[in-house]
């Protein structure tokens, strides 16, 4: 299966970096949004998006918003999602984990977290 | 007797007048030391005012100079990414010629070996290859090329993989902004309450609230793996619940 991710984050350097990793690990296809609600107009506008790395603390939107908002849309529900964050405290991880992103990674994080993270989900998907 | 009762009873009063007169006497210094306190004090109370307003208008200018940091290392963090793309890109053509070069130089040995054997048994011609094959190390050099190449490519990765700190300490600055703000609008309602007029001069700005959760304010950059690790242990637990209640019951 051709992959291809959404980027969500407020910062241009951490889509920039996410996107350099993606590169590094052979995924070539991917789309970005600066936020919550870009993200979902871009998921309704292209339906080839096939998974969704997203940040949590951003404005308009945040993304456990738009994790909830993922889950409850029928026709996006399936989408795997990694989030991607400086929240590291328990609490948050049970709350995402509970709005159900697939996995979740605590910034900074490092290639070799996010391929793991990556393969895990398309193992279980 | 009831002329002598009045009598005394207006002695009496007089007495107890006395008795006010004297404790007025000794009151007197007291009232005029409170005066006097209040006196010195009420442009005491000017200046804490004034100072309070002076740092209260200058507060605004400090959150924007945070900003501007922000912003500073968001461009700088940009352009670094941009040279760092820019030497992949380089460094991805050269190795690409590298290899092309390297497809050529396997052709050229098979090439090398069919002269040699039309060379045949001939010494002079032996000798000359076998001095030729000596200086011909443009293979191996290729090689380590390559190597030195993708170990330039990896350390400009990680380069940018340290950039993450740009978007934690973004993170941090907005953090103190929202204080700064949180202390101007305290001492904004400390004027008022001090003296109205002062506030006209105070410029009143919308606080940054971090309701809407733009940023983290417990955001840190560390090597430690620990908040990692702690992530994973519950992903873990949570993959071994089957239904959303299972994973729901788990965490409450």
């Amino acid at each position: 299966m051709d992959l291809k991710f959404l980027v969500v984050d407020d910062s241009v350097t951490m889509r920039r970096i996410v996107i350099n990793s993606l590169r590094n690990l052979g995924y070539n296809n991917y789309v970005e949004a600066g936020d919550g609600k870009e993200a979902l107009d871009k998921l309704g506008a292209d339906g080839g998006i096939n998974f969704v790395i997203t940040d949590w603390n951003m404005p308009v939107l945040s993304g456990l918003e738009l994790v909830k908002t993922i889950r409850g849309d029928d026709k996006i529900s399936k989408i795997p999602i990694l989030m991607v964050t400086t929240r590291g405290v328990k609490e948050d991880i049970i709350e995402a984990l509970q709005a159900r992103v697939n996995n979740y990674i605590v910034k900074p994080f490092t290639p070799q977290i996010l391929k793991e993270k990556i393969d895990q989900i398309l193992q279980a998907a | 007797m009831k002329q002598v009762s009045n009598m005394s009873d207006l002695f009496e009063r007089l007495n107890d007048l006395k008795v006010v007169f004297r404790y007025g006497q000794r009151l007197i210094p007291i009232i005029q030391s409170i005066i006097d306190f209040m006196k010195e004090t009420v442009p005491l109370l000017e200046d804490i005012n004034t100072s309070i307003a002076d740092s209260t208008s200058k507060i605004p200018k400090a959150k924007d100079q945070i900003s501007n940091v922000s912003s500073a290392t968001e461009l700088a963090t940009t352009e670094i990414l941009d040279i760092a793309d820019s030497i992949s890109t380089d460094l991805d053509k050269v190795d690409k010629d590298l290899k092309a070069l390297l497809e050529k130089e396997e052709k050229k040995k098979a090439v090398w070996k069919g002269i040699k054997n039309l060379l045949g048994n001939n010494p002079d011609a032996a000798k000359l290859t076998e001095e030729f094959e000596q200086l011909d190390d443009s293979l191996s050099v290729m090689v380590n090329f390559r190597n030195v190449f993708e170990k330039i490519k990896n350390d400009v990765y990680n380069i940018t993989l340290s950039l993450q700190v740009q978007d934690i300490t973004s993170q941090q600055l907005a953090a103190v902004n929202h204080l700064i703000e949180s202390v101007r609008q305290r001492l904004s309602s400390l004027v008022m309450h001090l003296d109205e007029t002062e506030l006209n001069n105070i410029e009143l700005l919308n606080v940054d609230s971090n309701d809407d959760g733009t940023f983290n304010p417990d955001a840190e950059y560390t090597k430690s793996m620990d908040k990692q690790d702690m992530a994973d242990s519950l992903v873990s637990q949570s993959l071994n619940k089957a239904s959303q209640d299972e994973i729901d019951k788990l965490f409450s």
